[in-house]
């Protein structure tokens, strides 16, 4: 790199040193030399971009959403203890977990809200914006929307293609398991089509008020182009016995 | 420029190395922790939620 070699012949293209070693070369070498150090060092920094999106967020993300989730399932025992104790408020959110033994066997911390800062740290939040989520512990009719990462951020949502109609997906929360069962996928939609977070959601087939939960996330993978939503009935609702007993949907959590 | 880097690092070239790896390791570490996540949200990749605009 320190030297720069040209082809014709009869003349001495040599470079000339002087000044203890180094290297003098005409004007424009040196630019398009530091041009080329400078592309160089683009093409590294992307490269490194890439790193840090699928590998080093993630591991971010996991450690602070297991924290959490240590946090919450600690409070939940104290409360069965009935012991609250200072502090029993702090759960940042998170109200409980989500399970979706089809796209993966681990827990999904679910919190309040769909900002990045919920998000980035590794949870699905649930929508308050554009369209307010029904939570479940509410009992009430309407719509559980929720959103997590693809890829990055502990990539929540990422095997979400793997989900087939009829699957199940299991929300936990400190008493409750709400059982869902999936009954329409929408695998392209607009990132502007807030329908589908609807009480009664647009495009999913249903027209009456009901219990619907519904999962997004963006899709192509490793791009934000366009969403990918999921929806899910409530079939059931069992009670958390003293061991925490996970329905049968759930194999082995 | 990294040429100009070398040349006004200090010491043999076992030095040069060591320094030239330290500062490699402090780039990486000023990219992650501070240009990547100011980048990433201004970058069309991670948005996973639908929203109105």
């Amino acid at each position: 790199m320190a030297t720069v070699e040209h082809d014709r012949s009869g003349e001495d293209t040599r470079p000339h040193r002087h000044n203890g070693g180094r290297v003098s070369r005409g004007p424009v070498a040196t630019l398009v030399g530091l041009l080329g150090e400078l592309l160089m060092t683009a093409g590294v920094v992307l490269g490194l971009f890439v790193v840090y999106s699928l590998w080093w967020t993630n591991l971010l993300a996991d450690r602070a959403a297991d924290r959490e989730s240590d946090r919450i399932r600690d409070q939940w025992e104290q409360a069965v203890e009935g012991a609250g104790g200072p502090g029993s408020l702090d759960t940042k959110g998170g109200i409980g977990f989500l399970h979706v033994p089809t796209m993966d066997d681990d827990q999904i911390l679910v919190k309040k809200g769909t900002d990045p800062k919920v998000l980035d740290d590794g949870a699905a939040g649930y929508y308050t914006d554009p369209v307010k989520a029904t939570l479940p512990t509410s009992g009430k009719d309407g719509n559980f929307s929720l959103a997590a990462h693809r890829d990055g951020h502990g990539a929540k949502f990422h095997g979400i293609h793997k989900i087939r109609e009829g699957d199940p997906i299991v929300f936990e929360s400190k008493d409750k398991w709400y059982v869902y069962k999936v009954f329409e996928i929408l695998p392209e939609t607009s990132k502007y089509n807030v329908g589908v977070l609807k009480p009664v959601p647009e495009e999913s087939g249903r027209k009456k008020a009901g219990k619907y939960i519904t999962l997004t996330t963006c899709t192509p993978m490793y791009t934000s182009e366009h969403r990918y939503i999921v929806w899910g009935e409530l079939v059931r609702v069992d009670p958390v016995d003293d061991r925490r007993t996970p329905p049968k949907e759930i194999k082995n959590s | 420029m990294y040429g100009w880097i070398w040349r006004h690092l200090p010491g043999n070239t076992w030095v040069k190395a060591l320094l030239s790896l330290f500062l490699v390791l402090a780039a990486v570490y000023v990219l992650f922790q501070y240009v990547f996540p100011w980048a990433e949200p201004l970058l069309p990749f991670g948005d996973a939620t639908v929203d109105e605009q």
